[in-house]
């Protein structure tokens, strides 16, 4: 129950902190401290509502809209109807972006690109992800994803919030409120984003993507950035201080903090201790984890770690995520831009699935050859997919999308899911789901479930409401699980 | 913990301050046999949590044909045609049967719902339904009326009538209140509460060397006469106003709200009283005669996000933003969780969804576009120039006339020459005005239409699908608009600071409460209703509302009487068995000791360096950040064509202002204040998290504001001292206002000595982090010695005692 949760989370731990500060040196408090770092207050004990499949989430996030149509919901079907009107009983008068709503004309649009079937489960993967369709016999590719949004910023906000307008918590601050941290010198919530090669007028990001809501804000994500800067902000020392000066400060302010914690009661102050311990662990935890010159050079090729950049970092950010996963890190959530193919897909989609298609795959199979993949889910997709009519003209070599929520493709590797599977179906044209819908909230009580969680149960009650990442719906899709 | 051993009038408030203060004994609390239960205290939460969802307000979820939180309604046959509540009864009351069963789906709860009842509880609810089962209205909504001071035991501690109620409440449990702080603690405690800033040596000095008997009370009248005191208050509203400089959605570029901002630090430094600050914000434009001052106040609602993402439908939107102004209005003044009635009637508190579109009909009628903002500020806004503008501006309309009469004189008409000369002199002038206009802010306000958009309920709260047709009106379960106001923002405004009003004045002082205790006496200051905490003094809370509007709803008046309570000056120390007994200080035993808000940590380093810029006001600056943030999220091609998508860093003094004046891009927000739990501003926020992180320790000791200010610290410390123990006494002195002790100031000299030696063998090193910000630095100071007391400095900017209020 949540009141017991909070009651844990506000007066048992400080007590426990009160009690061994008076009780036990530095040393055994900083260890007992250690779940304390970041986010555990409220995952104190192991808060699994029953036995969870997988222990941490890697989800590579494909933000502006992967166009279904052109990379896994293949419909031989469309080539007859390439070029011909979307017929009005297909349509539905469903609504449309105000981006198309007033085209006269909506064309259908065969892919330019070949599909051939793959794997042990002969699924249908697009020539232009040529990795991923090596290892489809570990996905479970949803064809039936579907969301009310039409637009980025609702659509973006509602997958990883459960609600399209902001001030709802990040699926990863609900993980580490309902989970704690299992790390002893990470966070358990870090983000990491790269920029598509492939459009040069990319969605913008939000930090509320990664945010806490109204959850307390020590679970909001951790960004870890690439390129000359640290890597964690304010996460090295300044020019000029060096680890011994920085040792003899910490043990500065530590002893004056101890001499503090004598005189007041407060149990803040032996936390505050213990926190400026983990921050000088962080210090060299971090460039450790980032540290790449460890890996092989087989593991490097295999990923595609691309120093020049043309990836736009994300085979990179791909090879820190499964690092980030040896270490505990509970929820590593990757972003990746540049998904909007308006218009000129063709080039715009080829540029991204180089991007991100081979470490995509070695990401899979990397953690299954070091036996993580078990207990590791990791999801890949967008906000919404994309409309099977043109947006602007349709030529012979160049066309482009609008938005399309009705329904579109997403898949999962991993940590209590089936491989090898294609669940839902939708009609010949990819626009409506003819089979097994799957709402964004029941994929989201879907994750929660291999991680453990009952969607209905992990609450936080906020403005007299019990809150949910599922608010009132969701149903767990059972097809889904090993 | 034993509520048994009082009788009478006095276990409300101890069952109250039970529950407050820690929920799970309440229970354990309330079931010992004594004094009879009362609705209120022991029912309504059982009900409100685990039975209304499917049994209270909303009509639509009702199972059962059963209401349970309206009496006649609770006693009637339900569906079944049995009764769920017989009074007296317990036998034939069917609820009774219904939550002692075992039997699955019969028992209520059900499991369905995740809630269990305790036994406790079980037994609460049979005792009720025996004692005849008496309904109260909600405590809420019972206007407050002034309650007689408690009685109290040790008649000497109370300075004032709150501290009555504090001491009865630490009386009743048989507790003390803590001493009261020695004088350091306290001048640093106040002046930080008060004005965000910490006291000089001198202010510390000059308060140790008086004598007065109210010293003290001087103390708190110099700091409420402050000009920094409104920004204090000031920050607070900034959260609850959901103020920003961007628009929040998709590309987020910018807007201009600071002119409001400003509003606002003016406000609460002129002690405008709260009924007219309300009002003003609420329906300024609708004033007779309104001012400009009026109209930038009415931009509180204006404070949402905006959207003008590309597809994005219109009405989608500005339903979107007439919402947030519904939901912003009625958790900031109402302390009600209305938002819930948006898709359906409220599942716990007595609001329909029509109440909901009623009172949406207040904020609909804006000539306001549902995609707007691409160029800064949306329609509608007015043009609001700052005092130095609008004074440059007289003056150039009187040259500007001057010279525009004398052409027009007829005999400068026969002088050429000087036609000439008059001519060129006011195309300059004209052309001078226009350079003023240009940089002339505009800030967005409220405005009515002339023909009033037609309002409509929304079914699920959909924007396009529309219910019946609603006009304006408050919630039906409220007192209604005063006798002869309008139904419309300004009758509603003045609604909201009506006497008969039971909710804003109580809402209002619990947050005046939070912001210098960092508790609310209702602890869920967001949420008066069914759902939220009952308050830990219910008497003090109805005492201090009735005061605050006896007194002219003088705010400054109620921040007096809190900072010279006797309670407010309570020592912070106290023995770990003392904290242990009441961690959250529900019942006051002790002197608050919170960790300083984001922005005024930042506020204090740069003052204790001597750094800070303490100009109030003015447009939004650009401290150091570190490059990229904002990049990595929003940059593409066309990034040039909207305002706020690149970071361009201030130089000089825009570098120093406080905290509260840094630009806030809603979606990257300045991150070393989003690491102090800083909100991101997107919606009203009451109450910010307090947290403890390993990130708040290396943004104190790594991000380059902390860096710079340790070094002109340590020039100060230099500069203003001679020995080494003189220094460090000097650098505890300005952060903590003490001294040190003996034992840190050895610990203290260690360090120095130590780094001393170091820097004095690397030059260069103490060089490299000297270099650190763009303040010069003082070069006739010694390097490594300086050096070394910015590792001194930075030590003592990291102290628990530093950052927290004490």
């Amino acid at each position: 129950m949540n009141l017991d949760r909070e009651y844990r989370l506000l007066f048992t731990r400080r007590q426990l902190f009160g009690r061994a500060a008076a009780g036990i040196g530095t040393v055994a408090l900083a260890s007992l401290l250690n779940d304390r770092l970041f986010a555990a207050g409220a995952g104190a004990a192991p808060a699994t509502h029953f036995a969870a499949k997988a222990k941490r989430v890697i989800y590579l996030f494909m933000s502006g809209g992967p166009s279904h149509i052109d990379l896994f919901d293949y419909k031989p079907k469309l080539k007859d109807y390439h070029g011909t009107e979307l017929p009005a009983s297909v349509r539905m008068g469903q609504r449309v972006t105000g981006m198309t709503a007033g085209q006269k004309s909506f064309p259908c649009v065969a892919p330019m690109f070949k599909f051939a079937q793959h794997g042990k489960c002969g699924a249908w993967v697009s020539e232009l992800l040529p990795n991923i369709a090596s290892v489809v016999d570990d996905l479970a590719i949803v064809k039936s994803l579907h969301t009310e949004a039409i637009n980025h910023d609702p659509a973006i906000t509602c997958i990883q919030t459960g609600h399209q307008l902001p001030g709802r918590p990040s699926l990863g601050a609900w993980l580490s409120y309902g989970l704690g941290n299992e790390s002893q010198s990470l966070p358990a919530f870090v983000v990491m984003i790269s920029q598509g090669s492939g459009n040069k007028t990319d969605q913008p990001l939000f930090s509320r993507l990664w945010g806490a809501g109204f959850l307390p804000s020590e679970h909001q994500g951790v960004r870890f950035r690439s390129g000359s800067g640290d890597p964690v902000l304010y996460l090295s020392n300044p020019p000029g201080l060096d680890d011994a000066t920085r040792r003899r400060m910490l043990d500065g302010v530590g002893q004056l903090n101890k001499l503090a914690s004598r005189s007041f009661g407060d149990p803040e102050i032996n936390t505050r201790i213990a926190q400026y311990e983990m921050a000088s662990r962080m210090q060299s935890s971090v460039p450790e984890l980032t540290d790449l010159s460890k890996e092989s050079k087989k593991t490097l090729e295999m990923y595609g770690v691309d120093e020049t950049g043309r990836d736009g970092g994300f085979a990179r950010n791909c090879l820190l995520a499964r690092r980030m996963a040896e270490r505990g890190v509970r929820f590593v959530q990757l972003f990746h831009r540049g998904w909007d193919q308006h218009s000129s897909l063709p080039g715009q989609i080829r540029g991204q699935c180089r991007d991100v298609d081979r470490a995509s795959a070695a990401l899979v199979r990397d953690l299954k050859q070091r036996g993580m993949l078990d207990d590791t889910l990791v999801i890949w997709g967008g906000e919404f997919g994309r409309t099977v009519y043109s947006q602007g003209a349709l030529t012979k070599t160049d066309y482009g999308r609008d938005h399309h929520g009705r329904c579109f493709t997403l898949w999962l590797a991993g940590g209590g899911i089936k491989g090898g599977i294609s669940y839902g179906e939708t009609d010949d044209y990819c626009y409506n789901i003819v089979k097994d819908p799957v709402h964004i909230h029941d994929f989201n009580a879907t994750l929660l479930h291999c991680l453990g969680l009952d969607h209905t149960k992990l609450t936080f009650k906020f403005q007299g409401r019990d809150f949910r990442l599922t608010d009132v719906h969701g149903n767990v899709v059972k097809e889904l699980l090993a | 913990m034993t509520s048994s051993r009082r009788a009478g009038r006095r276990p409300l408030s101890l069952v109250l301050l039970l529950a407050g203060t820690c929920g799970l004994l309440a229970q354990s609390a309330a079931v010992a046999k004594g004094p009879p239960v009362e609705y209120n205290r022991d029912i309504r939460p059982i009900l409100s949590n685990n039975c209304f969802k499917c049994h209270g307000p909303d009509a639509k979820e009702r199972q059962a044909g059963l209401r349970l939180d309206v009496r006649e309604e609770a006693l009637k046959p339900a569906e079944s045609g049995r009764r769920a509540i017989v009074p007296g009864k317990l036998s034939s009351s069917n609820l009774v049967r219904r939550i002692l069963s075992s039997r699955d789906p019969y028992r209520m709860p059900p499991p369905s719902s995740n809630k269990k009842l305790t036994a406790a509880q079980k037994e609460l609810l049979q005792r009720w339904i025996e004692e005849g089962a008496e309904y109260q209205p909600h405590w809420s909504l019972i206007p407050p009326r002034r309650p007689a001071l408690s009685k109290v035991a040790d008649a000497s501690w109370p300075r004032n009538g709150l501290d009555r109620f504090v001491l009865a409440g630490l009386e009743s449990r048989g507790w003390k209140p803590s001493p009261e702080a020695d004088r350091t603690t306290l001048i640093r405690r106040v002046t930080l509460d008060l004005t965000g800033l910490p006291p000089t040596p001198a202010e510390v000095n000059a308060f140790l060397a008086d004598t007065c008997p109210d010293a003290y009370e001087h103390l708190v009248d110099r700091l409420l006469a402050s000009p920094h005191h409104g920004e204090r208050m000031a920050l607070d509203w900034l959260d609850l106003a959901r103020y920003a400089d961007t628009h929040g959605f998709h590309l987020d570029s910018g807007r201009d709200m600071w002119r409001w901002r400003d509003w606002v630090i003016g406000a609460f430094n002129k002690n405008m009283p709260f009924d007219q600050f309300t009002i003003e914000q609420i329906a300024g434009d609708l004033l007779p005669g309104a001012t400009l001052s009026q109209k930038v106040a009415s931009g509180f609602n204006r404070n949402h996000m905006i959207n003008f993402e590309g597809g994005a439908i219109p009405q989608e939107y500005h339903n979107a933003y007439v919402v947030d102004r519904v939901n912003t209005t009625t958790t900031v003044w109402l302390g009600a969780t209305f938002a819930c009635a948006q898709c359906h009637d409220h599942k716990y508190d007595p609001f329909t969804q029509k109440d909901y579109y009623r009172f949406y009909a207040f904020f609909y009628n804006l000539p306001e576009n549902g995609l707007d903002g691409s160029k800064g500020n949306a329609a509608p806004f007015v043009k609001a120039p700052t005092l130095a503008q609008q004074q440059r501006l007289d003056t150039l309309a009187v040259a500007i006339t001057q010279a525009e009469q004398r052409l027009k004189d007829p005999v400068v008409q026969k002088d050429a020459a000087e036609v000439k000369r008059v001519t060129e002199a006011l195309a300059k002038l004209r052309q001078r005005r226009a350079e003023v206009d240009k940089q002339i802010p505009t800030t967005m306000v409220m405005q009515e239409m002339l023909q009033a958009r037609e309002t409509f309920l929304l079914l699920r709260g959909q924007y396009d699908k529309r219910g019946e047709k609603v006009t304006p009106a408050v919630p039906a379960s409220l007192p209604p608009l005063p006798s002869g106001a309008p139904a419309n923002r300004l009758g509603l405004a003045k609604w909201l600071v009506d006497r008969g009003n039971p909710l804003t004045a109580r809402v209002a002082v619990n947050r005046f409460w939070q912001s210098f205790f960092g508790v609310g006496l209702v602890k869920t200051s967001e949420d008066f209703g069914s759902q939220g905490e009952p308050p830990s003094h219910p008497e003090l809370l109805d005492w201090l509302a009735v005061e605050f509007v006896d007194s002219g709803w003088d705010v400054k008046h109620i921040v007096r009487l809190i900072m010279t309570s006797a309670t407010y000056r309570e020592a912070s120390a106290v023995a770990p068995e003392v904290y242990a007994r009441d961690p959250e200080n529900r019942l006051l035993g002790r002197g608050g000791r919170i960790r300083l808000p984001a922005e005024y940590l930042r506020d204090q380093a740069l003052a204790v360096s001597g750094l800070l810029e303490r100009e109030v006001g003015g447009a939004s600056v650009f401290p150091y950040q570190p490059p990229g943030l904002w990049r990595e999220l929003t940059e593409r091609g066309d990034s040039r064509n909207w305002s706020a998508q690149f970071y361009v860093q201030s130089h000089g003094r825009d570098l120093y202002r406080r905290g509260m004046y840094t630009f806030w891009k809603r979606t990257s927000p300045p991150p070393s204040l989003l690491t102090f739990d800083a909100p991101d501003r997107e919606s009203c926020t009451v109450r910010r998290s307090r947290t403890n992180t390993p990130l708040q320790a290396l943004v104190l000791m790594n991000d380059p504001t902390y860096v710079e200010a340790s070094r002109k610290l340590a020039e100060r410390l230099m500069k203003e001292a001679k020995t080494t123990d003189e220094r460090i006494v000097l650098a505890l002195r300005l952060t903590t206002a003490r001294k040190p002790s003996a034992e840190e100031l050895a610990v203290l000299r260690r360090v120095y000595e130590q780094q001393l030696a170091v820097y004095r063998k690397d030059h260069q090193a103490a060089l490299k982090l000297l270099g650190v910000g763009e303040s010069k630095r003082d070069e006739k100071l010694d390097a490594a010695e300086l050096a070394s007391w910015a590792v001194i400095a930075n030590v003592v900017l990291n102290l628990d005692e530093t950052v927290t209020t004490g």
